[in-house]
């Protein structure tokens, strides 16, 4: 029977699949994750650590007879025993298959999603999009298999449990909200007999499942970033990790390699873009940050804050406010129609996003609505002659600037940035809006 | 038929000296006064057997194993055509989101009620077992129980479906 010690970081996911595999085994895992025994981030960069585990990650094994391994499905392998492993040459390979369906088809959009939540990573809308979907492909398959089936392999708990399991318990604490995991009732019903064995819970302590999706937490975020003015990767590598700053960070890389070197090639790109061919190039700098709102606005309540934010912030010499109105609306009929004339106006302005903001609100019934909005434009002109991809639609409509110190303009930015409110000029009722951000 | 499943349940339970059961499913009791009734002899074994556990880890759970096993006494004792279905969409609704009956172990419960819907599970068509996926789930799931099947015999499971997509009917 294996004997030995697991070093980590505590509340690692992947640690505990091999503790857990360790408590149904009967293996004697001793687990070093606090110090003196194990500080992370100290003791993984020593020689003696990097000597036996030459990546100097974690979870990392040692065997009291002095064998080493690292990689946590291999750590996890080892501490099982026959049952958990799959008895038939047939079973393990199940067993294997789904081990490597964590690791490849949960893990990594899993990543995608929670970690902003959690404040480790960026938000991104679009990145985050993605991620629910994959999310959604992969526990349409394991419904589908769990359907007539209750444990993944065989007729009971082996390490295809443990480790699919185990690679789900961030996104059931965080974001599986009951109403988005409704129709995956075939694996909810799965995890949570799994997460509730004796030999789960000694490692797992109570799940309790998330009740309410949890959003990308901004303030987190930025208390979890190294200062702004170095660069954030290469420089990591260099100095030691003494602060508990840094650690946080590494810990964040330890977690998740694939996604940071997503987004880092996704912000290659953003960055690449604007050098190319700045419409906007003979405007002077701003202090309005463009995404700062929209991210407020995104991630938080309009009114008592996404509001307050824009109106302490906006810089009236660098930016503009419009009101849009569209000219023809007795050719409006059915509104689904009509949103769509607003949603392809959005598309085909995406290369404006970066430099604008719109809320366009649909109002009144079938055959008979009206069209208006409010736009944010950098510079003091309407945007849309500054290129000629721009110029499809904005002709259809009558555009009015709008003095930021006035009332009007005041009311007219709560009433549209809310979607709320009486829009005494429309004369009729709040129908759908949409947010060109 | 209280007799057999009781007699199983002690063999399960890996029981030394068999206990004497009349007709009615009365236990005359080795040692203690006699009992009688399905659900409470059950318990009495349990705990001969010295296995706590299957009579559920929480209050909650032991509330529960009770209530089942009260179920397959009055449901599962003697019935007809209609009270199968009934039974059948009683379980198949209940287990949706459960692998077993009480709390997240195996209790006795699933155990006689195993023993009780065995002669039902025989008899059901591909296409019945494919309506009543979620007892078709949880009962291969304990027919493969260790010790629990004795000299039963297995039902074959399909996992493939063959009539209905993926659909629950319940």
């Amino acid at each position: 029977m294996a004997a030995g010690t697991l070093y980590t970081y505590p509340e690692n996911w992947r640690a505990f699949k091999a503790q857990i595999a360790a408590q149904y085994s009967g293996a004697r895992l001793k687990v070093a994750s606090t110090s003196p025994a194990f500080t992370f981030g100290q003791t993984n960069r020593t020689p003696a650590f990097l000597n036996n585990f030459p990546l100097g990650k974690v979870p990392a094994y040692q065997g009291d007879d002095g064998f080493c391994l690292f990689e946590s499905n291999a750590i996890a392998h080892y501490l099982s025993n026959d049952a958990l492993r799959g008895a038939t040459p047939q079973a393990a390979a199940q067993v294997l298959q789904w081990v490597n369906f964590a690791d490849s088809e949960i893990i990594p959009p899993a990543s995608a999603w929670v970690f902003p939540t959690l404040g480790i990573m960026q938000f991104n809308k679009q990145a985050t999009e993605q991620a629910k979907e994959d999310v959604k492909r992969a526990l349409t398959v394991l419904n589908q298999h769990l359907n007539t089936r209750t444990f993944l392999v065989g007729e009971r708990v082996s390490l295809a449990d443990i480790s699919v399991a185990c690679s789900m318990l961030w996104l059931y604490k965080q974001v599986l909200e009951p109403a988005f995991r409704q129709p995956y009732s075939n694996v909810t019903r799965w995890f949570v007999t799994c997460v509730n064995q004796p030999e789960f819970k000694a490692v797992l302590g109570e799940v309790k499942l998330c009740e309410k999706m949890a959003q990308f937490d901004a303030k987190k975020f930025s208390e979890m970033q190294p200062k702004k003015d170095t660069p954030p990767k290469k420089e990591k590598a260099g100095k030691e990790a003494a602060k508990p700053q840094e650690k946080k960070e590494k810990k964040k890389e330890e977690k998740k390699p694939a996604p940071e070197e997503e987004m880092d090639d996704c912000d290659a790109v953003l960055a690449a873009e604007p050098k190319t061919k700045d419409p906007f190039a003979h405007l002077s700098k701003s202090t309005f940050v463009m995404d700062e709102f929209k991210r407020k606005y995104s991630n938080e309540d309009t009114l008592t804050v996404a509001l307050p934010h824009f109106w302490e912030h906006f810089d009236r010499e660098g930016y503009s406010i419009w009101y849009s109105q569209y000219k023809y609306p007795e050719e409006l009929t059915l509104t689904f129609k009509s949103c769509n004339l607003i949603t392809g106006m959005f598309q085909r302005l995406d290369k404006l996003r970066k430099n604008a903001f719109a809320s366009v609100i649909l109002f009144g019934t079938n055959n008979d609505s009206s069209i208006s909005g409010i736009w944010i434009f950098r510079g003091q002109e309407l945007a849309f002659t500054l290129s000629e991809d721009w110029q499809i639609d904005y002709e259809s409509y009558d555009w009015r600037k709008l003095d930021s110190d006035s009332e009007e303009c005041k009311t007219m930015v709560k009433e549209y940035f809310a979607w709320e409110g009486d829009f005494k000029h429309v004369g009729k009722a709040f129908n759908q809006g949409k947010v060109f951000k | 038929m209280a007799v057999r499943e009781l007699s199983s349940l002690e063999k399960y339970l890996g029981l030394k000296k068999p206990n004497k059961y009349s007709t009615q499913g009365d236990k005359k009791n080795n040692n203690g006064p006699p009992l009688a009734g399905l659900a409470t002899i059950a318990h009495q074994l349990v705990k001969e057997a010295e296995r706590p556990e299957l009579l559920g880890d929480t209050a909650e759970s032991r509330a529960v194993v009770h209530q089942w096993l009260e179920y397959s006494v009055t449901k599962l004792d003697s019935y007809t055509k209609e009270d199968i279905k009934i039974i059948l969409k009683d379980l198949s609704l209940y287990l949706l989101d459960k692998v077993y009956l009480a709390g997240n172990q195996f209790t006795v419960a699933d155990t006689l009620m195993y023993y009780g819907i065995h002669p039902v599970m025989v008899d059901l068509t591909i296409q019945e077992k494919e309506r009543y996926v979620t007892v078709t789930r949880w009962f291969d799931h304990i027919q493969h129980h260790p010790g629990v099947r004795q000299r039963l015999p297995p039902v074959l499971i399909h996992r493939n479906r063959i009539y209905m997509a993926d659909t629950i009917e319940i």
